[in-house]
């Protein structure tokens, strides 16, 4: 065991790590971005009480929300290339499903955990803005996009914010994992470089540091734009 | 040529997980009761007017929230035993599980914390005024007002949290203890790494069934105390 924490290392591991950053960034861009849209779409569907849409939310939330992620990363990693390797052999299409980089399958499985998660946070925002208000909306002419585009959905958005950027902060925190299938971000890359003379404790400190700027630069932006967006903030009705 | 999908893996590989559970559950609980302990002490810090000592308890919040599990996990089974070094002292002879009851009690403090601060928020103060008019004392107005009130309003998310943490502690085997995530691999491997997604499978059901008892535990003694509390 060393003397003392060697400082020129945990400096240089700093930016190793940070050179992690964008990875971790494009996985949790990537996945947000699918889960987005698609979380609407099943929280506006289960709400309307679509058949057979209401019971697979029902199931795919319980499941997201009953396992770790750790566990769902495994599994998705186990059982995506076998799919895979069939479907590429029925198909002809001449690729070696171990040559397919880590980062889709990361892309997979935040995809599929981030749009469970907004599942339940688009669906409690909707249910939060009054039902009477569409009935209004309708009542003056208004078609049903129009109603949503206009009136619910910049009143659901606000409800939703602060949920939104804990969901954006665990799918960061979440990437983390990603070591498990070798994905080099910021973890993997420090650990990589702390393996040779076993830095560990000044690698661990930098991805530390690393996470506690990244995360606090997504909570400051959230905030930036939940005050852009407090114009649409619902009225305390007067009691 | 073998088949990819074998279900007798999974069916073979449940009863070999369960008795590991044990080990899952031995620092669940007691991260969650560290930490519920440590998570009042945060809330009392809360509370305060404000001062240092508020600062200092959402300062905290902030940086374990912001901290992976699998980072503080690390953070703490490296960085502790380099600080027991530094005076002197060597602990590596320590069971991991020390390590990660440590780890887990620091980030369920944080979680529970703002649970307790929420439900605290959610009461109406002029009760404890009330309280302290009547001749109660400080203790007497939190043992007997604020804290059954409290305490119901925390139940919900006091059974979220738990669920949470036994999710988060499933990164427990990095550091080489063998729960039930940890035999998994452990089964895998002996199996010269085939038929891992029948583990794995196994595993997810495992965890699917626990958290969905939990979660009825939880609204089981939510039921019961209920009981004469007016809505």
């Amino acid at each position: 065991m060393t003397n003392g924490l060697d400082y020129p290392f945990l400096f240089k591991t700093f930016f190793v790590a940070l050179s992690g950053v964008p990875i971790a960034l494009l996985v949790t861009i990537v996945a947000l971005l699918f889960a987005l849209p698609t979380g609407f779409a099943f929280a506006l569907s289960s709400l309307n009480n679509v058949p057979f849409i209401k019971q697979f939310v029902r199931l795919y939330i319980s499941f997201v929300r009953g396992t770790p992620v750790i566990v769902q990363i495994f599994v998705v990693y186990s059982s995506v290339p076998l799919l895979l390797d069939i479907f590429f052999t029925t198909n002809n299409i001449n690729v070696n499903v171990y040559d397919v980089h880590p980062i889709w399958y990361a892309f997979i499985i935040f995809a599929f955990n981030t749009t469970a998660i907004l599942i339940e946070v688009f669906r409690s925002a909707l249910s939060a803005v009054d039902r009477s208000q569409i009935e209004a909306a309708y009542a003056v002419g208004l078609n049903s996009v129009q109603a949503y585009r206009r009136i619910v959905i910049p009143q659901a958005l606000i409800v939703a914010m602060p949920n939104l950027c804990t969901a954006t902060i665990n799918l960061v925190k979440a990437t983390s994992l990603g070591y498990a299938i070798s994905l080099h971000e910021i973890t993997l890359k420090a650990k990589v470089a702390a393996n040779v003379n076993y830095n560990y404790v000044e690698a661990y400190i930098d991805i530390f540091i690393v996470y506690l700027i990244l995360c606090m630069v997504i909570e400051f932006l959230f905030r930036q734009y939940e005050k852009k967006l407090s114009k649409y903030k619902m009225q305390p009705s007067a009691a | 040529m073998e088949k990819y999908f074998d279900l007798s893996y999974l069916w073979g590989a449940i009863p070999a997980l369960l008795p590991f559970l044990k080990v899952t559950f031995t620092f669940v609980f007691w991260s969650v009761l560290f930490g519920t302990l440590l998570g009042l002490l945060l809330t009392w810090m809360k509370i305060q007017p404000k001062n240092w000592i508020k600062k200092i308890a959402e300062g905290y919040t902030t940086v374990l929230r912001c901290t992976p599990s699998i980072v503080l996990l690390f953070l703490v089974y490296y960085g502790i035993p380099y600080i027991f070094m530094t005076f002197g002292v060597n602990i590596h002879h320590i069971e991991k599980i020390i390590f990660v009851i440590i780890a887990f009690t620091l980030q369920f403090a944080a979680i529970i914390s703002e649970v307790f601060r929420s439900s605290y928020d959610a009461l109406d103060k002029g009760q404890i005024e009330a309280g302290l008019s009547v001749g109660m004392t400080p203790f007497q107005v939190f043992r007997r007002i604020i804290f059954p009130q409290a305490f119901l309003i925390a139940l919900p998310n006091f059974g979220n949290s738990f669920v949470l943490l036994l999710h988060e502690g499933a990164i427990a085997y990095t550091i080489g203890l063998i729960d039930v995530v940890g035999k998994a691999e452990l089964i895998i491997a002996d199996n010269f790494n085939t038929h891992a997604l029948e583990i794995f499978l196994a595993l997810a059901f495992i965890y699917w069934i626990l958290s969905l008892c939990i979660e009825k535990v939880f609204q089981w003694l939510e039921k019961i105390f209920r009981k004469g509390h007016i809505v």
